[in-house]
């Protein structure tokens, strides 16, 4: 059940990227007004922008936060051909009173010659380390040797992808067996049809990333990837907003069975495809525990897909996203975050009319033969809204439990049964 | 007059065609300029100057000015304007600070008119005046502008700047005597022609060199300057004082700035250095270009339109030796391959969305703007194809949120703060968590944690009961005291409530484990035929060696890890409430939802297959009751726990794995077990629940987790008697070698939270010196130091 706040950005140009931080108590924007703005959640549940400055001098296409093991930092890329990297100062009592904080650069990085169109920090264990990727193809790692010293970065490996490059995702995988790895979308739009996603991994013997995987099947523009959170999977699951949503898994081929040395070789399968957006898919974000994916496309509205005990991927819910009144009802979307939550029957009302922000699946009208069929069992049906959970446990035992019944995988039948 | 003859010619030409294309030249080009039929180019370089011809799908190279075997420093061209009245008419600035006029139609084939040798350093910028046929202005670098007449030797009048260099001059179009020009020092000045003394207005338009301006054209007051502030500034200079109407921010420094024909709001700029790319712009959106051109494979130096009226042609010269022809069709437009949204799941399940507001305005997504009375607007640039409506665009930002439930995590935070994972024995934990989980809603966790507790805690009890009387309760061996209770009441209610739920829950029971199930019962039924039947046969030769367990109630001497064995009292709610429910059926209906039952019949009940496993769990459990050792179980554990970890339930992998120890550990590879280890160490940092993270990383086995804690966390201590600093580990201090961690209150050495006033090193139990606090304001170690705790 989703409560929609809507939140005055007053941004000046289109927003290109929101992003939480690893505790989800703060929210970066950032926009092509060249300005990031710094939201935090206060005990209410506002949102409130602590920091906004001029992050660069064109359109500034994403904002990632670092992991607070290393302070607050943000890296930010932009149209002007360079990422940056900033941090919170504390102590400038003058900003604090005003409830504002202050954010330095801490350095440019300024080896790509095109835009540069993603940064994303490295998963934790790694260090500290970030990755840029440029319309002219190429993938930057960048390693900060000092985590004291976020002045200094040193560019470790340059990956060329040959293609116009769009977006990156790191494999957030901790574990040992799975050497560091990086998936690079492209959104070349070029006739050509080549394969537009390609999966690099560290090699830990050559010290270089090598191409382990391309995506041969995603020839249509990439504007987004992302790898699940991988909380002790031994595959990875890798979303991908092209025209349509797809989620891949990639399970490794044991070890063993390939020549040692070599980069890991994949199972890959594509294990959802959807093209309910009906038009281009912008982004794709995944739940904490990389169970639940988020899609946003031209349509407007985001989609949340989960998968069943039998890996079959469904729509759970479509939230229709805006901070403006859509038919009349114009007090709705004003700047005052707090309406939206606050008055139920601003609520209602907006959940009656049509402007209502929610839909069931149902209203996505299924398609014959398609897996929308048994999608509607999942869903309690007169629920007001949409029904999302991590945990398939907390499911009633009216529903047709997900995990109940004929699921062989986790507990195979014993050989002893037939003795008994 | 002749302004109007101008017009006329441009609106009797036909339309042009082209397409984008470039030539190579032979050497950089630093100006080009376009003859007023739109169908020449002239390109001017340090070493070069040429006439190019533009053909349909070419350029062709019609004149070389540039002749003599040794050319002079005169035809080293900084600059280069061609009349836009007299085709034959160019005007080219020299780096030597040498106005040059050409005439194309002198017979000979050095086509030099005349020579202007008056400014001392490099000339900037020539610019012809726009009705006049004969007066030709320039700016150098000496900080002059001259006026020509083309008539006359020499120059008219000089206009001295009073500042640095004059980088651009350009003659107004709505004004026959003004023009204006810009500065090194960031200024811009109008000037009147009549009057060289003094200008008519100065104002400050950049920080740092105004590289180029170019007036409207059809908006006549208003002038675009470009500077290395990256800045292309717009100023209305009809009002008194300049005003900035619009300021468009470029990623590097401006070096030309060229209004679009025909498109009130567009200017096309390029860069003097970095940037090799050709942008336009619409000075309403100043954040991203509408077009841009990417051909050139360096510094951009001259861009011209090709024709006064036409919007689509853009002509450039560049360093990298190339002339291009651009198509604004053939334009990579920045703003289409912009994304429009942002999209991030949160920690708590919530979900930032921003997305362009004409996105998530439209009622339907696809239907844009069709009669939308609120856009007007929109509606009306849609309707002009050749500006596309691009003014400022804007984004809703909102995040949704979950509400309580559902989506949100709260039930993870809850588990990890509730579940017990060390301490106890192995059945309570299993029980208390399954507790935990089931207050939770979380239906199949709990059944797991009964499960796991039925496998791993009751073999003994089991193995006695079958002793004791017959296979009949092989079905419920789940209930380990049983042996001394009425089993006769109870063994049919359990054996029909197994029946009751295989048939019931489970969708594809193989008939083998209804047979299986149906043999128990009949067992039941004769109580006494004691090992008649193959399973019987089974348990009681797999118990043997357990013989002497004949009173569980005292097993603590016969099993060697049997604390965790000690559940007697839970077994008598349970006697009595079985006596009270004779029947199978509601004792199955009280089952699923009381969170009040004992632990014992929850073990009863999860014999009955509630469990998504259903089928295969009753199947083991049946064998269980044949006596399985819990070594048979630990493939079925290990996969389960594989299986939660699959389904993102890291928590419950790793909390089994840390309750169950080393029953398990050995099934599964260290490095799995240090991922769901770390993995949920980091779930657990996330929302920071830092005790249960500690918890968790103290009570792992992994190495490589358990030395997490010892990393970076350093204590720095003063010795309460010597109070200078502990250098050394441990609590004794290395100068006068006490124990340093001595309770002032009650003198005994602390273990554990310790607090220490920094003023005066002195410490001991948080509890007592809270207390001590409380009641004085000074040192319990009577050093009378006003500590101070907080």
């Amino acid at each position: 059940m989703f409560v929609a706040r809507s939140i005055a950005a007053d941004h000046k140009d289109l927003i290109h990227d929101v992003s939480f931080d690893f505790h989800g108590r703060r929210m970066a924007t950032c926009s092509s007004d060249q300005s990031v703005k710094v939201w935090d959640k206060s005990e209410s549940g506002d949102w409130h922008c602590t920091a906004s400055w001029k992050t660069h001098s064109g359109s500034v296409w994403r904002v990632t936060w670092a992991h607070p093991e290393f302070g607050q930092v943000l890296a930010s890329c932009s149209f002007d051909r360079t990422a940056a990297v900033w941090e919170e100062i504390v102590g400038e009592s003058n900003d604090k009173l005003r409830g504002q904080s202050h954010w330095v650069k801490r350095t440019t990085l300024v080896d790509s010659r095109t835009s540069v169109t993603d940064v994303k920090f490295a998963p934790k264990h790694m260090g500290l380390m970030l990755a840029t990727c440029s319309a002219d193809g190429i993938v930057r790692i960048y390693e900060a040797p000092d985590v004291m010293n976020l002045s200094q970065w040193s560019l470790q490996h340059e990956i060329s992808c040959k293609l116009s490059c769009s977006c990156i995702s790191w494999n957030p995988s901790s574990s040992r067996a799975h050497s560091p790895m990086i998936a690079v979308g492209s959104d070349d739009s070029s006739p050509n049809a080549m394969a537009k996603v390609q999966i690099f991994e560290y090699n830990e013997n050559t010290r270089k990333y090598a191409k382990a995987e391309t995506l041969m099947t995603v020839t249509d523009p990439v504007h987004d990837i992302a790898f699940a959170p991988n909380l002790g999977r031994s595959f990875h699951i890798l979303a991908i907003a092209t025209k349509d949503v797809r989620i891949f898994t990639l399970k490794p081929v044991r070890k063993e069975l390939t020549s040692s040395g070599g980069p890991t070789k994949f199972e890959i399968h594509i294990v959802a495809q959807f093209d309910n957006h009906n038009s281009q898919v912008w982004r794709v974000s995944w739940n904490i525990t990389g169970t639940v994916l988020a899609s946003s496309g031209d349509d407007g509205c985001v989609r949340l897909w989960k998968a069943n005990y039998m890996d079959n991927w469904k729509c759970t819910g479509i939230l229709k996203g805006n901070g403006s009144p859509v038919n009349g009802t114009s007090q709705l979307g004003n700047s005052n975050p707090s309406l939206s939550s606050n008055t139920p029957n601003l609520q209602n009302s907006l959940h009656g009319s049509s402007a209502g922000r929610y839909f069931f699946p149902p209203l996505d009208s299924p398609r014959a033969g398609s897996r929308w069929s048994s999608c509607a069992q999942l869903l309690p049906p007169p629920a007001p809204l949409v029904e999302h959970s991590c945990d398939a446990d907390s499911a009633n035992l009216q529903y047709p439990h997900p995990r109940r019944g004929d699921r062989s995988r986790p507990l195979n039948p014993l050989p002893e049964n037939e003795g008994v | 007059m002749e302004k109007m003859s101008r017009v006329t010619t441009a609106l009797s030409g036909s339309a042009l065609t082209g397409r984008t294309m470039h030539c190579h030249l032979d050497a950089p080009a630093n100006a080009i300029s376009v003859c007023r039929d739109a169908a020449q180019v002239v390109v001017a370089g340090r070493s070069i100057f040429k006439i190019y011809a533009i053909e349909e799908e070419q350029f062709v190279e019609k004149l070389n000015l540039r002749v003599g075997r040794k050319p002079s420093l005169n035809l080293s061209c900084a600059d280069v304007v061609w009349h836009q009245m007299d085709e034959n008419l160019l005007a080219t600035a020299a780096t030597n600070g040498v106005v040059v006029t050409w005439n194309l139609g002198r017979p000979s084939r050095n086509k030099q008119d005349q020579l202007f040798t008056e400014h001392k350093r490099t000339v900037n910028k020539v610019c012809f005046h726009p009705t006049e046929a004969h007066v030709l202005l320039s700016g150098s670098q000496d900080g002059f502008m001259k006026c020509f007449d083309l008539r006359r030797k020499d120059s008219v009048s000089t206009f001295s700047g009073q500042s640095e260099s004059v980088r651009d001059v350009q003659f107004s179009i709505r004004d026959y005597f003004t023009f204006a020009s810009t500065f090194e020092n960031g200024n811009v000045q109008l000037w009147d022609i009549r009057r060289p003394d003094r200008c008519e207005r100065m104002f400050t338009a950049h920080n740092g060199p105004v590289f180029c301006c170019d007036w409207h054209p059809e908006d006549r007051g208003w002038l675009a300057t470009g500077g290395r502030d990256k800045m292309v500034k717009v100023w209305d200079m009809t009002t008194h004082r300049a005003k900035e109407m619009h300021c468009v921010q470029t990623i590097a420094s401006v070096a030309r700035v060229k209004w679009r024909p025909e498109c009130r709001h567009h200017l096309a700029t390029c860069s003097m250095m970095v940037d090799h790319n050709i942008y336009v712009w619409d000075v309403r959106r100043p954040f991203v270009p509408a077009a841009m051109f990417e051909e050139h494979r360096d510094v951009t130096t001259g861009i011209a339109w090709r024709h006064p009226h036409d919007p689509s042609f853009l002509l450039s010269g560049s360093k990298d030796s190339t002339l291009c022809q651009h198509l604004f069709r053939d334009a990579s437009q920045p703003v289409e391959r912009a994304n429009p949204e942002g999209l991030c799941y949160g920690l708590f399940g919530d979900l930032a969305f921003a997305a362009k507001e004409s996105l998530v305005a439209a009622e339907s997504g696809r239907k844009p703007y069709m009669g939308d009375r609120r856009h007007p607007i929109f509606f009306k640039r849609k309707l002009d194809p050749a500006e596309p409506f691009s003014g400022l665009a804007s984004s809703a930002l909102s995040v949704f949120e979950t509400e309580s439930g559902g989506g949100s995590m709260s039930w993870f935070v809850d588990t990890a703060e509730r579940y017990a994972l060390a301490g106890r024995p192995l059945a309570e934990l299993c029980d208390h968590n399954a507790k935990v989980a089931r207050e939770l809603g979380r239906n199949q966790v709990a059944q797991t944690w009964t499960m796991l507790r039925i496998i791993y805690c009751s073999p003994g009890l089991v193995s006695s009961a079958n002793l004791n009387h017959s296979v009949g309760k092989g079905s419920s061996c789940g209930l380990p005291l049983m042996n001394s209770f009425n089993l006769k009441d109870m063994g049919p209610g359990l054996g029909s409530e197994t029946r009751l739920d295989r048939s019931k829950g489970d969708t594809r029971s193989d008939t083998a484990l209804l047979d299986s199930s149906a043999t128990l019962i009949t067992n039941e039924d004769n109580e006494e035929t004691e090992g008649s039947d193959v399973p019987a046969d089974y348990l009681l030769g797999d118990v043997e060696g357990e013989e002497d367990e004949l009173y569980p109630l005292d097993t603590e001497h016969v099993h060697p890890e049997e604390p965790e064995y000690v559940l007697p009292q839970e077994a008598f709610p349970l006697r009595h409430e079985i006596v009270d429910t004779p029947s199978g059926p509601e004792h199955l209906q009280d089952k699923a939802d009381s969170p009040h039952v004992s632990g014992n019949e929850a073990d009863t009940a999860s014999l009955a297959p509630v469990d998504s496993s259903s089928s295969l769990l009753s199947v083991s459990h049946a064998l269980y009751d044949s006596r399985l050792p819990p070594d048979f179980f630990s493939v079925l554990v290990r996969d389960m726990l594989h299986f939660y970890a699959e389904q993102g339930d890291v928590q419950m992998a790793v909390s089994v794995l840390i309750v169950l120890g080393e029953r398990v550990r050995k099934d599964i590879d260290e490095q799995t077990q240090e991922h769901w280890y770390t993995s949920y160490i980091d779930l657990l940092q996330r929302f920071c629940l830092w005790n249960v993270s500690n918890e968790v990383v103290k009570l792992s086995t992994s190495r490589a987790v358990s030395c997490l804690n010892q990393a970076s966390t350093t204590l720095h201590v003063n010795c309460s008697h010597c109070k200078r600093p502990m250098s050394s580990r441990g609590w004794v201090c290395d100068r006068c070698h006490r124990c340093a961690s001595m309770c002032a209150v009650c003198h005994h050495v602390v273990k554990g939270l310790f607090v220490w006033c920094q003023g005066c090193s002195h410490g001991g139990h948080l509890q007592h010196i809270m207390k001590w606090l409380e009641g004085s304001s000074h040192c319990p170690a009577g050093c009378g130091h006003l500590c101070e705790y907080s």
